[in-house]
């Protein structure tokens, strides 16, 4: 098998070996899954059609709105936080150190570091949106699954980015990096996650333009529960790829800038 | 010649973080340590190479330099005739590096795992890696554990995967800081025997080793060198560096029943202040007389010839040498009087 595909399977074979054989809170994550949702049920119970005419461009109900918008935000938190996590983790354990004189490129150590994560992810939300439609009757019998995942990809791209730079970072402060807190916030409380954007004072919701977790989740719900097409999706699609062309060679220079930096400094492997 | 390490006045200096009070009053004021000033070294291919100091003496950031994990501040560094600044790639190829932190290994994983993952990294095929790690698993005496998570390894066993890995790409130069470092006497001479036999003797590879053992330096390498303070101080082979460092030659002659009248005769035989008289020699002995001498056998040949001349009784006469210990702390000690301190 090539290299460059071998290299990743490894990474992710050595991270499912090590999460597995810690057995209770592997198991206890599924349990997770299925609260996390029953609560969500619940509460769009306690709701019902208060918040209706907000929800009406996604179907009008709350359940399916919160439910697409918990199960997507994963790959945010994943995309931002899992790279500098696992340098950081690299670091604590002491294992970066024996990494980084292998043959193996740094930028492939590290996107490879995070693949256990995604595919994780990708895992709950299947759980999630399986859970959604067989038990908790939502409706995606429309959905476009080929804008969805075109969105998905836009948005690990985007996020990735905003995740490299947060990397570097933590490459040279070693702790508390700023990008990952201040998006991983805003988003939450602007990016449209519990509740639509439209309910937002007029002024946030300007400011939640500037995010593109508002354009993912808005494309997702969209592709999802209304079966938009791919050209009906532009709207959504062409912020994201504008930030992905712009912020990946940014960061992508910035964590080179950051490895040099560690290098003359030696801490490399200090956290 | 190709050397298998070259160090081309190495320097390194490391920033010094800045407290609170720097940051607010001189934000732009840098003060640094040097870790590394002008190392010249050059070790051959096929030998084991000692870097022989105390800690902090700068062997971990040389060993980081030569495995292109730290970069140079000025100076040159050459692994295999490559340039650490700019043949990083090419030089990983080629060396393998024993991390001695047993934290450098995933815990969770047996012993056989952790060696697959990091071949796999080494762009290892499946294939090659498992008939590789078979080998290195029985190189290292360490079959029967190999299923094992490593988290119930033993120290020394721990120690022993760390080569085992450092050996997964076949390399020419291994890099192994401070190898025995935590290990029971019994195990840490198990793992120098294993070095010295298998490693360089049947796998014909060079070592450069850091430690901060005499002993170890003694019986393991080919050549040494001595760092402290970040400076080599000496370099050479040890019996080179002995006779560098104390070109005097010792000679302990134990003397049973000394009449009145022959020390003092062998005081002045030889040059004042080289003889040291120990009473309550080992029985039959009562005497023994350390003498130093400058030259080689002639003189000690002719106090003999004195001794016995003056009815003397001689039971044993043999040449003291200094421990590579009491050179080291010589070394230490006079740069510690330069310093002034």
């Amino acid at each position: 098998m090539a290299l460059f595909i071998e290299k990743p399977l490894a990474f992710v074979w050595r991270d499912f070996i090590n999460e597995t054989s810690y057995k209770f809170s592997f198991l206890l994550q599924f349990f997770g899954i299925f609260i996390s949702t029953l609560i969500f049920f619940f509460l769009s119970k306690l709701l019902g059609d208060t918040g209706a005419s907000y929800l009406k461009p996604y179907g009008g109900n709350y359940f399916s709105f919160v439910l697409i918008g918990i199960a997507f935000y994963s790959y945010l938190g994943i995309s931002i936080h899992s790279i500098s996590k696992s340098i950081r983790e690299g670091q604590m354990f002491g294992t970066l150190e024996a990494l980084l004189v292998t043959q193996t490129g740094i930028p492939t150590i590290i996107i490879s570091s995070s693949l256990y994560s995604f595919i994780w992810a990708s895992f709950r939300v299947a759980v999630y949106l399986l859970l959604g439609s067989l038990v908790f009757g939502v409706n995606m019998g429309n959905a476009n699954l080929v804008g969805a995942l075109l969105i998905l990809i836009l948005t690990i791209l985007s996020f990735g980015s905003l995740g490299i730079i947060s990397a570097s970072f933590i490459m040279i402060f070693k702790r508390g990096d700023p990008v990952s807190r201040f998006f991983t916030g805003i988003s939450t409380l602007l990016g449209g996650l519990y509740y639509p954007v439209s309910v937002l004072p007029e002024w946030l919701q300007n400011l939640s333009y500037l995010l593109p977790i508002t354009y993912s989740l808005e494309g997702m719900r969209l592709a999802l529960l209304k079966g938009y097409s791919l050209s009906m999706l532009m709207p959504n699609i062409a912020p994201l790829v504008i930030f992905s062309v712009i912020m990946l060679p940014i960061s992508i220079m910035a964590f080179g800038y950051a490895i040099k930096r560690a290098k003359i400094e030696g801490t490399l492997t200090h956290y | 010649m190709l050397y298998a390490v070259e160090t081309l006045n190495l320097t390194k200096r490391f920033p010094v973080q800045k407290r609170y009070r720097d940051l607010l009053l001189r934000p732009f004021y840098s003060k640094e340590i040097t870790a590394l000033k002008d190392i010249n070294i050059k070790a051959r291919k096929g030998e084991i190479f000692g870097l022989l100091g105390p800690n902090g003496a700068g062997k971990t950031t040389l060993i980081k330099i030569l495995c292109t994990l730290i970069l140079p501040t000025s100076g040159k560094a050459f692994v295999n005739g490559l340039d650490v600044t700019k043949d990083e790639k090419k030089i990983k190829k080629i060396i393998g590096y024993v991390v001695s932190d047993e934290r450098s290994f995933y815990w969770r994983l047996t012993g056989r795992q952790n060696l697959f993952f990091f071949a796999k990294l080494n762009n290892i095929s499946n294939r090659e890696a498992s008939i590789t790690i078979e080998r290195l698993l029985e190189f290292m005496e360490l079959t029967h554990d190999a299923d094992r998570m490593f988290k119930d390894y033993s120290t020394g066993m721990r120690q022993k995967l760390a080569i085992a890995r450092g050996l997964l790409t076949d390399p020419e130069i291994i890099f192994m800081d401070e190898p025995t470092r935590s290990l029971d006497p019994i195990t840490a001479q198990n793992l120098r025997k294993l070095i010295k036999e298998k490693i360089v003797g049947e796998a014909r590879k060079t070592v450069f080793i850091s430690t901060h053992n005499l002993h170890e330096a003694e019986e393991l390498c080919d050549r040494i060198a001595i760092i402290h303070r970040g400076e080599v101080k000496i370099t050479g082979t040890v019996e080179e560096i002995k006779r560098k460092l104390d070109p005097n030659r010792r000679y302990v002659i134990e003397l049973k029943n000394p009449q009145n009248g022959l020390l003092q005769s062998i005081y002045n035989l030889t040059s004042p202040g080289k003889v040291k008289v120990i009473p309550d020699g080992p029985f039959p002995c009562n005497i023994q007389i350390e003498i130093e001498t400058t030259d080689s056998n002639g003189s000690i040949s002719q106090v003999v010839k004195e001794i016995v001349g003056m009815g003397g009784d001689i039971c044993s006469l043999y040449e003291k040498e200094l421990s590579l210990e009491e050179l080291f702390l010589g070394v230490i000690d006079t740069e510690n009087r330069m310093a002034g301190r």
